[in-house]
């Protein structure tokens, strides 16, 4: 029990700590930067607190492009990992070439997205695609695969199906490893639906916001918007490692 | 054996994608340029600032003889380009060396803040749009304007003519684009001189860098400035008929662009060195405006990232900015207060600035033009 409030108190008061310097300006000494590049906590909090309506609204566009992004992206990924469990031959080649586009920066990629996708909305889901494939195809692919020889012994021992295999035996399997890969690209969703909101043509969204003000030298409304993108991470990603911890109650990660 | 065979398929697959990557569009192109001059400008010291500066000619001439000259750094907008043709042609004719000076002109980018670039001391001198230095100037940045390169505005808002955008009026219900960034003051401006609301009666888009939402229809009104983009349409075989053409100038929402600004505690302890800055870049700027065509030559030499005709092009159209008809060639960098007024209420009307611009000697100075001039 005291174990367990040690782990929630400390780092809380290292949090506390930290934004009570950054406020009190010893932040701004060390790092040689004046309030009007880097703007104190509180001023950032008002800010946030005028213009929330504006800020939230913007956040339901990138974030709504990420998780659809994310979703059309690892249902991909997923399906080319099936498909290489399958047909291993030229199956295995696909995610070479899956793993080459991730490759693929998303500054590059954002401009390509605009020729193809008329609207933000469009180009945002395009990039977000992209980004999230690799790492449900690898994870996935491993999950289906990495399987315990004793399992597949039996499976054969019971003149199993490659069907059946794959229902009763790979997907369960490769639950933890997609878990695993949807930890990695909501993060990188949201990344990259900032990013390529930079060079989307719309006016909304966080990272558009957050460009454009800082630009602008409107240093607390763009800090602001990356109070509020980062919020959206981490909750997002909370909610992730709930519906996780409930549906592979049998896994070892989560006893 | 296996790993072999891997290691060619992801070889095949990489050459496959490359290309894709690589080819396909004109903007990555761009910002591969605007992220190699970001990290140009980051790994540039800061020239030293307290080297004493020479005053008499006599010494400038030794000093320029052993090749000891003052470091300056300039740093301009945008990439480079006939925009910033005075200071290539000062640098190319060693004019910078003959006062001096040795100049080293860092590219800007779509990243890459001039204000913060001067402020941070990674330049000495920067090129920005006045209303921009106005907005940094509001929100307590040091920093001080000390000289006006563009004496129009140059943004235009062009449509088809199919469009029907004939006044400013004509934009209710369109699809306008913008660079945003501080560039769409003017827009705004435009918009509610017309009584339009900019977020109600028109729709506003991010535009990129190249005229392409226009071409294929995705803005049914995009920015472009007379001397590039303006260009690039007719370069891509768009007949000047075929284009309808809204004017800040005409629309009396012009504001000033291209300026030249410094930090303002660097000018305290180099106002000399400034001084023979201007004195080199105002040379460098008639022989541009003089003879766009050479110096539209002398850009490109520079850098060849767009053809030499569009170098020429842009070359005589900025020289119609910085020595408009009727303005004496001998007042190169002049600074009209009534103009940076105007800008200055503009800036306010319309919402970029929260209040009234405080314009005095330490945020607008015409002093180092007048010991540059004389």
């Amino acid at each position: 029990m005291r174990n367990k409030i040690g782990k929630i108190v400390w780092p809380a008061v290292v949090g506390i700590a930290f934004i009570v310097v950054w406020q009190l300006g010893l932040l701004h000494k060390l790092l040689n930067l004046k309030p009007f590049q880097l703007p104190v906590p509180s001023e950032i909090a008002l800010t946030l607190a005028d213009n929330w309506q504006k800020a939230l609204t913007d956040c339901g566009v990138t974030i709504s492009g990420a998780l659809i992004g994310m979703f059309i992206g690892s249902l991909i990924g997923f399906m080319i990992a099936v498909i290489a469990t399958f047909f291993p031959k030229w199956g295995y080649g696909g995610m070479i070439v899956i793993t080459a586009f991730n490759a693929v920066p998303v500054v590059a990629l954002s401009p390509i997205m605009n020729l193809w996708f008329k609207t933000g909305m469009g180009q945002k889901i395009g990039v977000v695609t992209v980004v999230c494939m690799a790492a449900m195809a690898i994870n996935a692919y491993s999950g289906l695969n990495k399987l315990k020889p004793f399992s597949i012994d039996l499976m054969h021992t019971v003149a199993a199906g490659k069907w059946t295999i794959f229902r009763k035996l790979r997907l369960p399997n490769s639950l933890p490893y997609i878990f695993t890969a949807c930890k990695i690209n909501i993060a990188s969703a949201i990344i990259a639906a900032i990013i390529s909101e930079y060079f989307a043509a719309s006016t909304s969204g966080l990272g558009f916001g957050i460009k454009d003000n800082l630009r602008k030298a409107e240093m607390a409304m763009g800090w602001s918007y990356i109070v509020v993108a980062s919020m959206a991470g981490i909750i997002l990603y909370l909610i992730i490692l709930l519906v996780e911890r409930d549906a592979i109650k049998w896994h070892a990660s989560q006893r | 054996m296996k790993r072999t065979r891997h290691l060619c398929g992801l070889l095949a697959a990489l050459m496959l994608v490359l290309p894709i990557a690589a080819g396909c569009s004109p903007a990555a192109a761009s910002t591969t340029a605007a992220t190699t001059a970001a990290t140009t400008a980051a790994s540039t010291t800061a020239a030293d600032s307290s080297t004493p500066a020479d005053t008499t000619a006599a010494v400038v001439e030794t000093t320029a003889a052993t090749g000891k000259l003052d470091k300056v750094t300039l740093q301009l907008k945008w990439l480079p380009q006939s925009q910033f043709m005075g200071y290539y042609v000062a640098q190319a004719k060693g004019y910078y060396a003959e006062e001096g000076i040795d100049i080293e002109i860092l590219p800007g980018g779509s990243d890459i803040i001039p204000e913060q670039q001067v402020y941070n001391g990674v330049a000495d001198i920067g090129v920005t749009w006045v209303s921009s230095l106005l907005k940094y100037q509001s929100q307590g940045w040091g920093l001080t304007h000390v000289g006006q390169i563009f004496q129009k505005s140059a943004l235009l808002l062009v449509s088809k003519t199919d469009a029907g955008i004939k006044t400013a009026a004509d934009l209710k219900g369109k699809t306008i684009g913008s660079w945003f960034g501080g560039n769409e003051y003017e827009i705004y401006a435009l918009l509610e001189a017309n009584n339009l609301d900019k977020d109600k009666d028109v729709t506003l888009v991010q535009q990129d860098y190249t005229m392409n939402q226009l071409i294929n229809g995705e803005v049914d009104a995009a920015s472009a400035m007379t001397y590039n983009e303006y260009g690039l349409l007719l370069e891509s075989g768009i007949k000047e008929s075929d284009l309808s053409v809204l004017n800040m100038n005409d629309a009396g929402v012009a504001m000033l662009e291209d300026c030249l600004f410094v930090s303002s505690d660097w000018i305290k302890d180099n106002e000399d060195l400034y001084v023979r800055f201007l004195k080199a870049s105002i040379k460098g700027w008639a022989d541009a405006c003089a003879d766009p065509e050479a110096a539209g030559q002398t850009v490109y030499d520079v850098d060849q990232s767009v053809s030499l005709e569009h170098q020429i092009y842009m070359a005589k159209e900025i020289a119609k900015l910085v020595v408009p008809e009727g303005f004496d060639s001998t007042k190169i960098g002049y600074t009209d207060m009534a103009a940076i007024q105007q800008t200055a209420d503009l800036a306010f009307k319309y919402g970029l600035l929260k209040e009234p611009a405080v314009l005095t000697e330490d945020t607008v100075t015409s002093k180092y033009w007048v010991t540059a001039t004389s």
